[in-house]
């Protein structure tokens, strides 16, 4: 079966990037690609087109505001949806986040049926 | 005809053809062969006056029967007609009785399989609530296992001291939501619990529990440690604390309890613990303490592998 789309999961946590594979694998036709940081995010967006991405706030190197920024201001991704993960108190930073073009946030701690939700809804698919 | 007769009848000429004066006018009926042959005798004059008198009155009230028999006969016809006008309309109106019977069966075939189709249907949504109920269940108990899973794996997914640590609290903020916590372990003599690491506390201050031995007025992170019984608040958890934690865990491997995670205060998206919360920290007791033992023995042997025959003789007992 081929995918129909491409997620990019940008987390610095290993944990929480294997809690966010998981809950997107439950997405029909969508394959996750994984990213450590924002470097590492940038990279693999330079090398593909992704129908969406989701990414931390808080990470080394560079976090997901930085990321963010450079992906709106990417001709190939300026149009691609972004979810941001952010913590409670971060409330400047989700609406920072936003601010910049990113789409929707998700708050920690995640919950997998909040996370499936909110990538369909973006990515439009039904059920 | 006799004369008499004759004459009364050219003196009250009919205008009109009544039975009268076609009886008076037509010939007399034959007599008898074998009476002509004797003729009576003349009747008197006054005889003949009386009969003519009869036979007009006769003749009258006749042709007053028959004008009465004609109108009776024509109110009988105009009542057929009036029957038959009321016969057809009451054929016409007991047809429409039956097509209204046929509607009314019809419209009660329709309500009854209105009502079936009705029960049907909610039968179905009674079927498709149940399903998404259990859709629902099974959603969160694969979100459960997702997160026992991803925390497992990472507990035992390295043997470094600090990153078994790093795990260990990320679980706690990530998966838990705690915002302030500690992780406690005893020390050698038991006497004390020993901060190894806390988030969103201040450690100089908290570095070391003393343990009371009565454990029923020790406070509540000092009683779990000594009871193994975990303390999980069940209800809201906005005014938990440094005095008053939202969870406490023991930790233990085999019989033993070699320490306590403290979460004393949870963030505000975090209003109750939930069931996912509550077999996290049951993985947490389980597991906890055999990943921080075995990091800290791997990084006591400087990070060296014991070799297989070591594991093997250790294994048989030899």
């Amino acid at each position: 079966m081929s995918a129909e789309y491409t997620c990019l999961v940008v987390e610095d946590s290993p944990m929480m990037r294997q809690l966010l594979v998981f809950a997107l694998s439950r997405v029909k036709n969508l394959r996750v690609v994984e990213a450590d940081d924002g470097v590492d995010g940038l990279r693999k967006l330079a090398g593909q087109k992704f129908d969406l991405i989701l990414t931390d706030i808080n990470m080394p190197i560079m976090d997901g505001l930085k990321l963010v920024k450079r992906v709106r201001s990417d001709a190939m991704h300026k149009d691609t949806p972004i979810i941001i993960i952010t913590t409670e108190g971060s409330t400047e930073d989700r609406q920072r986040a936003l601010q910049l073009g990113a789409n929707a946030y998700i708050t920690k701690p995640i919950q997998a049926p909040q996370v499936i939700a909110q990538v369909k809804a973006l990515l439009k698919i039904d059920g | 005809m006799p004369e008499k007769h004759a004459k009364i009848a050219k003196q009250k000429p009919a205008k009109k053809p009544t039975l009268r004066n076609k009886l008076v006018a037509a010939p007399a009926p034959k007599a008898p062969p074998e009476r002509r042959k004797t003729p009576p005798p003349p009747a008197p004059k006054e005889m003949q006056w009386q009969r003519a008198n009869f036979v007009d009155t006769f003749f009258k009230k006749g042709a007053e029967f028959t004008g009465e028999l004609v109108q009776e006969n024509d109110r009988l016809r105009k009542h057929n007609r009036d029957l038959e006008t009321d016969n057809l309309a009451l054929r016409t109106q007991l047809a429409s009785d039956e097509a209204i019977r046929d509607l009314l069966k019809r419209i009660d075939h329709l309500e009854r399989e209105k009502g079936a189709l009705l029960s049907h249907i909610t039968e179905a949504e009674a079927v498709s609530t149940r399903f998404t109920s259990r859709y629902s269940e099974m959603e969160e108990e694969l979100s459960t296992l997702a997160n026992l899973y991803v925390a497992s794996y990472q507990l035992h997914s390295t043997l470094d001291l600090r990153r078994v640590v790093k795990h260990l609290q990320e679980l706690l903020q990530q998966l838990v939501g705690a915002r302030t916590h500690a992780i406690y372990m005893s020390d050698a003599t038991a006497k004390d619990l020993v901060l190894v690491a806390s988030e969103g506390i201040d450690p100089s201050k908290m570095a070391r529990l003393p343990i009371q031995r009565d454990e029923l007025s020790a406070p509540m992170i000092e009683r779990a440690f000594l009871t193994g019984i975990e303390m999980i608040k069940s209800g809201p958890l906005a005014k938990a604390g440094k005095d008053n934690p939202a969870a406490v865990v023991p930790m233990r491997f085999d019989d033993r309890i070699v320490g306590v995670i403290v979460v004393y205060s949870v963030f505000e998206q975090k209003p109750a613990f939930l069931p996912v919360d509550l077999e996290l920290f049951k993985m947490l007791s389980a597991h906890a303490a055999c990943a921080l033992t075995g990091a800290f023995l791997f990084a006591a042997a400087n990070g060296v592998l014991p070799r297989p025959s070591d594991l093997l003789a250790a294994t048989n007992g030899t």
